[in-house]
């Protein structure tokens, strides 16, 4: 106990030095652009880590959901001209309804099929997105207005990528901290438990479909939140929202680090995107790395980069032999 | 007539998805393994067929096994490092690495290949045969009679010889078939080596029907799921039927409705299936290969 009392302590500087890592990495418009970006593809990538992580099943909707929440905002602000708070909940709420209703679909699916499954949910709604005209079709969504949540007596308008990093650090914040409760909610231990073991689930009285359907409620609208912000980023949404660079980028961030590590997705987006922003040798080669590192890491370091540096810690701390 | 023809064209494409297929249906049969990148391998196999012919002058005919053997080498490449998850059934880590690697072979082809489209013409393509009203290439007429050999050669084999019994034994329980002193290694690298080639092979068949791009490969995949799950996953014959079905569906839909969302509505009378007979897919995948 006391262990995790000191690791809870040790992240009130993280976070510090996490808000000021742009200001320390020079401050330049390059480094605010780059953290933001990892701030929302991380809580991306938070949406898909409790399916795979906890649940063990592997879900490759998650870029519909993230996509749900850009669409859904860039249709609203431009369209309806409403406020960034109610895009905010007008995304949740989408997420959650696609969320119930792929859901419910896939219950009864399991491993491959499951899968198997949500890619062609994925494929049908790249499809989808980019030929139907209420959509933008393959022109996209253009003019989505600055992000603004002012709250009476508090302005907070971002005009840039500069004074959007706070409410990404704020977002990222807020995805951590519904990540950390869920793991340790009645229902995070019965995801663990039913995909460890769905039979003992069953015996102690764990409902595996109602679980199961919980967990994606919890985890679309993480991702739709992503959206969100990544849609007044950008200032434009697109069917390429929908591309398999987000569904690759998701699961390298989920598996890089190690499975089940409260920043592990964090580091891992934090590594990509600092590769292809500052060290980029070209669109392909980029898309080689990637793959390649998703590839290396599962087939012959599963337990992730956590897992090479457990035993060196280790080492470091065994202390010598006591003589006699 | 139209009518007819239409009927004529998704003869064509049934055998061709069919064809696509068959190598995922070997795979998930024998191995319940689930490949994420075949669309790409596909996509590669069609450049490697392009560049055989119009850049190193290669005639068709000898284009086709080179396009095999690379795929080939690839599938055996892509085994050997799942090699470890696939031992353990770790579908989970197979499924991500085969997604990651269908990643990888897009961007190395882009690389190599340029992102602009191609032509991929053979002397069979340029060849009309017509049947009163109705019209068909010559490519169409290969695809349609490489399918069913192909079809009735992997039925051959699995039936009546040794490699086939042991193939099939590995599908009905590995552990027990390495017991009794099979290879199980072998078998894999072999079936992910039947799919890279058998990909190839259909890619260099059925590409020169449709400009070929670096990009493609989802709605190939999401055809190849269909044909499997419909034929009744691991079935030889199911995915034979399957995928003519298919190919007469989303040509019937294509002409009559709408032909941007053809694969989407085959994707939604899937879900229809999946979701009124659950159980009979959870049977259809224990049952191995047959």
């Amino acid at each position: 106990m006391a262990r995790t009392a000191w690791s809870r302590w040790a992240l009130l500087p993280t976070a510090v030095a996490v808000y000021l890592a742009p200001q320390l990495a020079g401050g330049s418009g390059a480094a605010y652009s780059a953290a933001v970006l990892i701030a929302i593809f991380a809580v991306m990538a938070y949406g898909l880590d409790t399916i795979v992580s906890d649940l063990g099943e592997v879900s490759l909707a998650h870029t519909v959901f993230f996509a749900a929440g850009s669409y859904t905002t860039a249709l609203l602000a431009t369209r309806a001209g409403v406020g960034s708070w109610a895009t905010l909940a007008g995304s949740i709420a989408v997420a959650l309804l696609l969320a119930g209703v792929i859901g419910l679909v896939t219950l009864r699916l399991r491993e491959f099929v499951f899968s198997l499954v949500t890619y062609a949910v994925a494929v049908v709604a790249m499809t989808v997105a980019a030929n139907w005209q209420f959509m933008g079709g393959s022109d996209g969504v253009r003019g989505i207005p600055l992000l603004d949540l002012s709250l009476p007596g508090i302005p907070l308008k971002a005009q840039d990528d500069r004074t959007l990093w706070p409410c990404a650090f704020g977002l990222l914040v807020a995805a951590l901290y519904l990540v950390d409760r869920f793991r340790h909610s009645a229902l995070g231990a019965a995801a663990v438990m039913s995909h460890l073991n769905p039979r003992l689930a069953t015996m102690s009285g764990i409902d595996l479909a109602r679980v199961r359907l919980q967990v994606f409620l919890v985890s679309a609208p993480i991702s739709a939140a992503a959206g969100w912000l990544y849609a007044y980023q950008r200032a434009y949404v697109s069917a390429d929202v929908l591309e398999n660079y987000f569904l690759i980028l998701m699961l390298t961030a989920v598996v890089l680090v190690g499975r089940r590590q409260l920043l592990g997705p964090l580091l891992a987006t934090a590594m990509v995107l600092v590769q292809e922003k500052f060290f980029s040798l070209g669109g392909y080669v980029d898309k080689i790395i990637l793959g390649s590192v998703l590839v290396l890491i599962l087939g012959f370091f599963p337990q992730g980069l956590a897992g090479l540096v457990r035993p060196l810690a280790a080492l470091l701390r065994r202390r010598p032999p006591a003589r006699p | 007539m139209n009518l007819m023809q239409q009927v004529l064209n998704g003869l064509v494409m049934g055998h061709a998805y069919a064809l696509v297929a068959i190598g995922w249906t070997l795979l998930l049969g024998v191995a319940r393994l689930v490949n994420f990148g075949h669309g790409q391998m596909y996509m590669l196999g069609a450049f490697v067929t392009w560049w055989a012919v119009v850049k190193a002058g290669v005639p068709y005919a000898l284009a086709l096994p080179i396009a095999m053997a690379c795929g080939a080498l690839l599938g055996v490449l892509m085994q050997r490092v799942m090699l470890r998850a696939t031992f353990e059934q770790n579908l989970v880590s197979i499924m991500i690495m085969t997604l990651g690697f269908g990643y990888l072979i897009h961007g190395a082809a882009a690389l190599v290949f340029g992102s602009t489209g191609q032509i991929l013409d053979t002397a069979l393509s340029r060849h009309e045969i017509n049947l009163g009203e109705l019209w068909l290439t010559g490519q169409d007429l290969a695809i349609v009679v490489a399918t069913i050999l192909v079809f009735i050669g992997l039925r051959r084999l699995l039936d009546g010889t040794r490699v086939g019994r042991l193939v099939r034994m590995v599908a009905e329980d590995p552990k027990l078939a390495q017991l009794s002193g099979v290879n199980v290694r072998r078998v894999y690298y072999g079936v992910f080596a039947f799919e890279g080639a058998a990909v190839a092979f259909a890619a260099g068949m059925v590409a020169p029907r449709t400009p070929i791009l670096t990009s493609m490969g989802f709605d190939e995949v999401i055809m190849t799921f269909v044909v499997v799950v419909f034929g009744g996953i691991g079935s030889v014959k199911g995915s034979y039927v399957a995928g003519v079905a298919l190919g007469l569906f989303t040509a019937l839909f294509g002409a009559l409705v709408s032909l941007a969302y053809t694969a989407a509505a085959a994707f939604l009378a899937l879900i229809a299936l999946l979701v009124l007979r659950p159980g009979g897919l959870a049977a259809g995948a224990a049952g191995g290969v047959h």
